[in-house]
């Protein structure tokens, strides 16, 4: 009975999102069918589902939503811009690309295009190559439903990072944008994600992206969610990576009502090292969510995954990260750890690293800490004459600065320590 | 400069100091001495707004203000200096940065502008060379990873830093080498002026050869029951403290 309920749910959900007959709709039919017949089996998560038993997602499912491609749009592209970096722009506006304001170079080190200026053959040998795509009803639903893409694909060490800045605007509206990105062999590349919202309410942004990292490539990818209200967000990013390859995932979320972040790392080749590094700082009622899957399938790599978070007033935050050491996996270095600071008592974190072992000869830690500041350097500071607001914030931007710390473009880590509002 | 009154403190329901009364004026140097538990610290804490401790009665004129009235940092921005006992270690936050927040907060306070960067460094250069407070330290973060007597002297390198009108010194000595300790005290007699005052908390007279105090006071069981001049200190230094106690028991 129950069953049948959810499942007129998804149904009811579904059909509203396909009334808005888009006609990208009848590109990669077949690609679109497997999220589609993906749909038909999965159900809204409750909290009872152990994969998002923190994160209720009835916010997103009781809407009904329409897309909106805004041709007509005023970004203040300036406000999300790094300083002193310059980047290849690539401009998405609320799921679909905006050519004019892109940049969408086609150099020997580098070419982006448009799913449109795409071959189907050469979509079709990435596209949900990853099968985890399919696997949970956000993912299943961009496979089925996704608006518009990019293609990224480095085929050398590329001149510049490639800045994505997605600009999301409008009531119950949805944003369904899919990525693709490529190393091929050798190659090095930087994708810098930033994010803005204007008059945002009941939005749902549901992206997913599909890394690809060849042989000895070189990929890092940085993420900085700083929403206004009137969002919510799910974000899928799933990596493969070869053997030779390193792979960096940085995720800085400064603000945001309630998002779901999911970043997979599959690592299908020997001598690969894949780096995870996060920051969150939850304050309000709002809701920050990181899931990590860092899944070691060959032996001799090395993965490092650091997450930090201060959490106040009535925030929650939520840390899972499951690290998987296959049976084939040997000589595996795999080092996890989630950091969390309380700054209220109505303030929660839910923490769960995991790790499943099924090899022997495999170095492994993982570790979580939540505590809260602490009292004595408060005071010591305040006796040099430091408020109490800027002990704490000293204290706090010290805390999570250790994963600002990691990022390789000093031109970025800059920004985004000020961000932070340290120097 | 300062005068407190019959001050009584306690903490956790625990009453600790007992109807302090002193009195120091600009340009002098008081020692106050007493065996442990006596509460030395306690009184350095208070005087900085601890607020684990509660004040139960007294008060404390500071510089014609009602010391008591002022949060921590508004007593650091009025000019009274604290150095710890046991300095803390900050991770993540390096000496310059927290240096230059706290000054420029105090500037900001009095509606002055920002230290502009090369002063601060002119500044920084110059106070870190009178307690030989290595270069490489200063990028460091707060007290990480510093030997005890480093720690010390990034205390009185901070002092000079910040030029309090009162500076109160708890047990600077504990865990110095003499070397350490000559370097601490020379830092210390060299801030002194005729404007500002000093308070110095201590266990045992050797720093009072270096720092000469004008005042020795002893506390015990949370009051001042003798004071004197340094000739008291030595006499301490020779008999103890238990004759003192036997004087006040009786």
């Amino acid at each position: 009975m129950s069953s049948t309920l959810t499942q007129n749910k998804v149904e009811e959900f579904v059909s509203h999102i396909a009334e808005n007959k888009l006609a990208v709709w009848n590109e990669l039919p077949s690609i679109r069918k497997s999220g589609l017949e993906a749909l038909e089996e999965l159900d809204f998560p409750t909290t009872k589902n152990e994969y998002w038993k923190y994160s209720r997602t009835n916010r997103i499912s009781k809407h009904a939503y329409k897309f909106n491609p805004l041709t007509d749009v005023n970004i203040d592209l300036d406000s999300v811009r790094i300083k002193g970096l310059d980047t290849y722009e690539v401009v998405i506006v609320n799921g679909f690309l905006n050519k004019e304001l892109s940049n969408l170079p086609s150099k020997d080190c580098i070419e982006l295009k448009s799913f449109e200026d795409c071959s189907t053959e050469e979509l079709r040998s990435y596209f949900s190559q990853n099968l985890d795509t399919i696997s949970n009803i956000f993912s299943a639903l961009n496979t089925a439903y996704f608006t518009d893409g990019i293609l990224i694909h480095a085929k050398g060490k590329c001149d510049k990072p490639v800045h994505l800045i997605h600009y999301s605007e409008g009531t119950e509206t949805i944003s369904q944008p899919r990525n693709i990105f490529i190393a091929d062999k050798h190659a090095e590349l930087s994708i810098i994600k930033s994010s803005l919202n204007k008059n945002t309410s009941n939005f749902f942004y549901n992206s997913v992206n599909e890394f690809f990292i060849g042989e000895n490539s070189h990929m890092n990818y940085y993420v900085i969610q700083n929403y206004e209200e009137g969002i919510n967000v799910v974000s899928t990013n799933v990596a493969t990576q070869e053997k030779n390859s390193t792979f960096s995932a940085f995720n800085y979320t400064l603000k945001g009502d309630w998002i779901r972040n999911n970043t997979n790392v599959f690592v299908k080749g020997e001598n690969c090292e894949s780096n995870l590094y996060g920051a969150y700082q939850p304050t309000g009622k709002e809701h920050i969510d990181n899931h990590t899957i860092m899944d070691h399938l060959m032996p001799n790599c090395e993965s490092n995954e650091h997450y930090k978070g201060t959490v106040g007033d009535k925030a929650t935050g939520v840390f899972n990260g499951k690290v998987f050491v296959r049976k084939d996996a040997q000589k595996i270095n795999a080092f996890q750890s989630n950091n969390n600071i309380l700054l209220s008592d109505d303030a929660t974190m839910n923490s769960k690293p995991e790790l499943e072992i099924y090899a022997d000869d495999v170095k492994c830690s993982h570790g979580s800490t939540s505590g809260q500041l602490d009292e004595e350097a408060i005071f010591y500071l305040q006796s040099r004459g430091l408020s109490k607001e800027s002990a704490t914030a000293l204290l706090i931007g010290a805390f999570l600065g250790e994963v600002v710390e990691k990022i390789e473009i000093p031109e970025l880590k800059e920004a985004v320590l000020e961000m932070y509002g340290m120097e | 400069m300062i005068s407190i009154k019959n001050l009584h403190a306690s903490i956790e329901g625990k009453s600790i100091l007992n109807g302090i009364n002193l009195e120091v004026k600009a340009g002098e140097v008081h020692a106050i001495m007493g065996p442990n538990g006596s509460g030395k610290s306690t009184l350095s804490s208070v005087l900085a707004g601890n607020e684990d401790y509660e004040i139960t009665d007294g008060s404390v004129d500071f510089m014609g203000e009602d010391l008591l009235e002022f949060s921590t940092e508004e007593r650091a921005r009025m000019g009274i200096f604290l150095a710890f006992q046991y300095p803390i270690e900050i991770p993540g936050v390096s000496n310059m940065n927290f240096l230059r927040t706290a000054i420029n907060e105090t500037r900001e306070s009095k509606g002055e502008e920002p230290i502009a960067a090369k002063e601060f460094l002119a500044m920084v250069k110059e106070k870190s060379a009178l307690v030989e407070l290595d270069n490489s330290l200063l990028k460091r973060y707060v007290n990480e990873g510093f030997s005890g007597g480093e720690k010390k002297r990034n205390e009185i390198f901070q002092m000079a830093m910040l030029e309090p009108k009162l500076a109160i010194l708890d047990e600077t000595d504990s865990g110095l080498d003499i070397d350490a300790l000559k370097i601490v005290s020379h830092g210390v007699n060299t801030l002194k002026t005729k404007d500002n005052a000093t308070i110095v908390i201590t266990h045992y007279q050797r720093l009072l050869d270096y720092i000469v105090p004008d005042f020795v006071h002893v506390l015990y069981k949370g009051k001042i029951v003798k004071s004197g001049t340094k000739e008291l200190a030595l006499e301490l230094e020779e008999k103890g403290y238990d004759w003192i106690k036997e004087e006040i028991n009786a």
